[in-house]
């Protein structure tokens, strides 16, 4: 497993930049993830918009929830959340927002 | 050309350098489409992982390095291996697997039923009796005396190496335990179950499996229930978004019903629906309710997700799995149990379990059933009324191979198909119990780690792909809609893949599906069309 220098020290990723300890997030890991690994310079409040609801879906059911619910959830068309993820929600913003990699038959 | 091994020995060589090598020119074209270039792996990759069978892996697990680690690998490969051929330890397959070692007559009439084998351009290391012979030649080597005596005389020639062992894991991984050769075989020799034996031997002895199918597969699935992580409280939440879901399309409110005791039929989806192909669920549900069946899903931890991954590669995490989907039936007092579109749940629950567990689990006492029969059913009724000319575009129809092959569920989606949709099916050549896979079968559509996706896509997804186009080859104008019909999820899974892999959308307007969307779709009281075409 690759690893980020984090803070001076060794955070574990997989392979494709998600972190392997979702319980690890916070929202400074957050910035790091989404500069060093997605490239967004800043995030604005649209863009923790998005990152929240993620997270917190993710703390109460243990999953990701579906893109129709994120889209009515933040107000956000798919577009728009693209503008603001160019990666995409599941590869991006998921990333940033500390969820594990999509698994099972998905 | 491919590259030809002379000698079944290279499985041993010590280099890291793959022993054959895939490139884009060697596979076979695809009408019409550009194929795209197969990316090299990292170079962080291959400092840290072994790519030494073909230039793929899954395997986020770093080759061995010390000769500890290594004389490791090579003394758990042996104990497993005699386990397998052991009664008491391998009760469960042992006389399969030991027949199809002892009598195939390496006649390869099985190789060109492989669609891995011929879509890859006939590289070797992927007929289906390659991996075979290597593990026949192993154990006459090091278990039998004439083999040890005389090794070369015998053909027992391949020494047993940490490259072999590790050679051998990639290779168990390279076949879609599909078992179109077992059909073609003169003698019955099931090369696909030594595939899955070799799996087995690794996962329940080393504890290596990719980890898709066992750390967050199998394990997540007992922690969880569900290989997707989602919990009972999510679960329900996804079918409170269903319904509301159902109420816009549809414009009626249905209650789907949950955990509900004595009901006939407690119906199991593959969880991964419910996240990716939400539709699919919601038209079994708006079906079972328009057709007045008393029905349920279940909200126990793994009643509702009726995956079991370890039909692929461990006899263990297996019999776990299938347990609980047995005991969630019997304690909810159904009469039958009836699997939703996932061919691998359709093996597991039924035919391999009714296997394991005799008696009060046994398929006699506790029924269970494809959907397919049951929606035939519902189909030609006369309940619901069905409006063909609203499915009126090219179609045809992916089988699943444990649908049709493993079970013979052949003729009820043809007939179904009849009653719903406007255009006669386009039968892909070869199809029914002579189908090939879609190239994602036993783990690869959900295995994604390092390049092995890769590999799915552009080697064992081939012959699936081209088959479409042929298909659809006077229809692929992109002004035209097509549908393949795919009653199981991962088999969508795969060929979603391929669809973006290949451009089939962009290009020709080539989408899929399950088969009840297409159903509920025909329904003639709906005010609007239920199927969604990509933008």
């Amino acid at each position: 497993m690759p690893f980020l220098d984090y803070k001076g020290t060794q955070l574990e990723v997989d392979e494709d930049g998600f972190i392997t300890e979702p319980s690890l997030w916070n929202e400074d890991l957050a910035k790091f993830i989404a500069e060093t690994q997605e490239d967004i310079k800043e995030l604005t409040p649209d863009h923790w918009k998005v990152i929240n609801y993620l997270n917190n879906y993710y703390k109460q059911f243990g999953i990701a929830p579906m893109i129709r619910k994120v889209t009515k959830e933040t107000g956000f068309d798919l577009k728009y959340i693209y503008e603001l993820f160019p990666s995409g929600p599941a590869k991006g913003a998921c990333k940033i927002a500390g969820l594990p990699k999509p698994t099972g038959c998905v | 050309m491919s590259q030809r091994l002379t000698q079944f020995k290279e499985i041993a060589s010590l280099s890291s350098e793959p022993i054959a090598k895939i490139t884009a020119d060697d596979l076979p074209p695809l009408p019409g489409i550009a194929q795209p270039p197969i990316p090299a792996p990292r170079q962080r990759w291959l400092d840290t992982y072994d790519f030494s069978l073909d230039g793929f892996s899954d395997f986020e697990i770093p080759a061995p390095k010390t000769d500890e680690d290594k004389r490791r690998l090579v003394e758990g490969f042996f104990r497993g291996l005699e386990k397998l051929f052991d009664p008491e330890n391998n009760w469960t397959f042992v006389k399969a697997f030991r027949l199809s070692i002892d009598y195939c007559v390496r006649c390869q009439t099985c190789s060109d039923a492989c669609h891995t084998y011929v879509g890859s351009g006939y590289q070797e290391i992927y007929r289906p009796t390659f991996r075979s012979e290597i593990l026949r030649r192993i154990y006459q080597r090091y278990y039998t005396t004439s083999g040890k005596l005389l090794p070369a005389f015998y053909g027992a020639d391949i020494e047993v190496n940490f490259k072999t062992v590790w050679r051998l894991l990639e290779l168990a991984y390279r076949c879609n335990l599909c078992r179109r050769c077992v059909m073609m075989c003169p003698v019955g020799v099931d090369n696909a179950l030594i595939a899955r034996e070799i799996r087995k031997l690794f996962s329940q002895e080393l504890g290596i499996a990719p980890v898709e199918l066992l750390k967050k597969g199998t394990r997540q699935h007992l922690q969880t229930g569900s290989t997707t992580g989602m919990r009972p409280n999510a679960m329900k939440a996804l079918v409170a978004d269903m319904e509301d879901q159902i109420e816009e399309k549809i414009g009626r409110r249905i209650e789907i019903p949950v955990d509900k005791k004595g009901a006939d039929i407690l119906l199991i989806h593959n969880a991964g629906e419910f996240l990716a192909w939400p539709e699919n669920p919601a038209a079994f549900a708006i079906l079972f309710d328009a057709a007045g069946i008393n029905w349920t899903l279940s909200s126990e931890m793994l009643g509702y997700d009726g995956v079991n991954y370890g039909v692929w590669f461990d006899d263990v995490e297996l019999a776990r799995v299938a347990l609980r989907h047995l005991q969630i039936a019997k304690d909810l007092g159904v009469k039958k149990v009836v699997v939703g579109e996932c061919g691998h749940a359709h093996k597991a629950m039924m035919v391999i379990a009714d296997r394991v567990f005799p008696g009060e689990l046994s398929t006699n006492a506790l029924p269970r059933e494809s959907c397919l029969p049951l929606l035939y059913q519902i189909a030609k009724s006369g309940k619901l009324k069905f409006d063909p000319t609203r499915n009126n575009f090219p179609i045809t129809l992916h089988d699943s191979c444990n649908v049709v092959r493993l079970m013979g569920i052949v003729k009820p989606q043809r007939e179904i198909i009849k009653l719903i949709c406007a255009q006669p099916v386009r039968e892909m050549a070869p199809h029914g119990v002579h189908n090939y896979c879609c190239g994602g079968g036993s783990g690869f559509a959900i295995m994604n780690s390092l390049n092995f996706a890769e590999w799915r896509k552009n080697v064992s997804s081939r012959m699936k792909v081209q088959q479409i186009l042929a298909a659809f080859n006077d229809v692929l104008d992109p002004s035209i809609n097509k549908y393949v019909i795919a009653a199981c999820s991962n088999c969508k899974g795969t060929i979603r893949d391929a669809q973006a892999h290949y451009g089939l959308w962009d290009q020709h307007h080539i989408h899929y599906g399950g088969l009840v969307d297409l159903m509920v779709n025909a329904m003639a009281e709906l005010p609007k069309p239920y199927l969604e075409w990509p933008e």
